[in-house]
């Protein structure tokens, strides 16, 4: 029986192995939360034992979805990850902190400040070049002041995240989606034309973390 | 009175008769970290120029000098070449210019010994200034390999199992031969091998070529190593049972 932990930045995961509770903090609100295993930011400080969040990530996709092999992404708040598994064997795997960096969170802030409902906004066919979440916003912006309205400029951008997301994993024709952005009916909507997207959630990684429970 | 111990610093992998005679004046590596090296290479150097070479020129700036010795021949790049030119226009001291095409080897015992892979780079590293032979035991069945040059946070031999080989770069540096290709190539087959430069390295090329080739992990890091790098290895290492 354990308390695990998935420390995002923004969004702190909790899973109660005793009780099977679920809990999703604001990370801000969870500073001085324990766990018993963990993994994400500060993970190694704020816990007894840490798995890095690739293998965490490997583990989750293997213990929910029991295929001999997936593509599993995770949008993130301030990165974009992704696992390839096949068979038990990590076929593929990348980390960018620097370019899709703090898309999640932008895209996050870009709701609040402008009032958006994302499960009423409209996937849009462009897309704004997201190199990062800050450059992509100055695109945004600048589409606003051109007069696009404020639904579509976003949508644009959260259909440049997608992009840049997909490419990012090799253009795949179907793929696991973890993480909070499993809960944006806006970026689910954005990417290309014939991509099966299928969301897992936001507890993938705690999951693994519960596969590595069983390991020992 | 006794003269003055000259303060030698050295780049590369200068040939041994450019060395030897030197060893009775204090030899500093370069390539090696110095505490407290201000970072003026930010001002001199364009953005996309490799931590070791921005490395030298601090270090080069920094610890009042006598002399400069630097190999830019085959095993060295474009960007060492041209860094000898920048510091003969910024240091008023001798910059010895080398070329090592040795091909005499001394062999890699400590690159295949048994001993944890950050004590293994610090003895090559240590061997340019001091070269004894240490007494070491190969290991027999390396369950992991690292290929590249020395990095520039040597954190990332940590994430290595002991006795994990060192290959590429480093492996001609032990050898004394570092513009011995066909050794530089060398990957043992059926061992998850961990292919690293420096960020902006034109060795990148050849790392990803070689990581596909034998399905490795290519890396490249720029001074400092980050969080997601230091996740990929560990994930590619624990997948692939190298700890076990």
């Amino acid at each position: 029986m354990a308390l695990l932990a998935d420390f995002g930045t923004t969004w702190t995961k909790l899973l109660d192995t005793r009780t099977g509770e679920r809990q999703v903090l604001a990370t801000r609100d969870a500073r001085e939360q324990k766990a018993d295993v963990a993994t994400g930011h500060n993970a190694r400080r704020r816990a007894s034992r840490h798995v890095n969040e690739l293998i965490a990530m490997a583990q989750g996709g293997e213990r929910l979805l029991g295929e001999p092999e997936f593509l599993l992404l995770d949008v993130g708040s301030r990165d974009v990850k992704y696992v390839h598994m096949r068979r038990g064997e990590l076929v593929g795997m990348d980390w960018t902190t620097t370019c899709g960096a703090l898309t999640g969170f932008t895209l996050e802030l870009l709701g609040h400040y402008y009032g958006l409902d994302y499960g009423k906004i409209q996937p849009s066919g462009k897309s704004v070049p997201v190199t990062c979440g800050v450059l992509g916003m100055e695109q945004l912006f600048e589409l606003v002041s051109e007069g696009v309205s404020e639904e579509e400029a976003v949508a644009r951008f959260a259909r440049g995240i997608a992009v840049n997301a997909h490419r990012f994993i090799g253009e795949p024709e179907q793929f696991y989606l973890s993480g909070g952005m499993c809960e944006n009916r806006l970026f689910l909507g954005s990417f290309p034309e014939g991509v099966e997207v299928r969301p897992l959630g936001r507890f993938v990684l705690v999951e693994g973390l519960a596969a590595e429970l069983s390991r020992t | 009175m006794s003269e003055r111990q000259k303060r030698i610093g050295f780049a590369g992998c200068p040939p041994e008769e450019v060395l030897a005679p030197r060893r009775n004046e204090e030899l500093v590596d370069l390539d090696n970290l110095v505490e407290g090296a201000e970072a003026r290479s930010e001002l001199l150097l364009p953005r996309t120029t490799c931590r070791i070479i921005r490395r030298i020129l601090d270090n080069a700036l920094a610890l009042d000098l006598d002399e400069v010795v630097i190999d830019e021949g085959y095993g060295k790049c474009d960007a060492a070449r041209g860094l000898v030119e920048v510091l003969e226009g910024l240091l008023d001291i001798p910059i010895v210019r080398t070329q090592n095409e040795n091909r005499e080897g001394m062999g890699t015992p400590v690159c295949d010994s048994d001993l944890p892979v950050r004590r293994k780079m610090e003895l090559i590293l240590e061997g340019l200034v001091r070269p004894e032979t240490p007494k070491v035991r190969r290991e027999p069945r390396p369950r992991a390999a690292i290929w590249g040059v020395p990095a520039a946070d040597l954190a990332i031999y940590d994430l290595l199992p002991d006795g994990a080989q060192i290959l590429g770069w480093a492996r001609c540096l032990e050898h004394r031969t570092p513009a011995d290709w066909a050794l530089e190539m060398y990957v043992p087959e059926g061992v998850p091998t961990v292919f690293f430069a420096q960020t902006f390295c034109p060795k990148n090329v050849v790392a990803q070529h070689l990581a596909r080739q034998h399905g490795g992990l290519h890396v490249d890091v720029d001074g400092t190593l980050s969080q997601p790098v230091r996740a990929k290895i560990e994930a590619f290492l624990r997948f692939r049972g190298a700890h076990e």
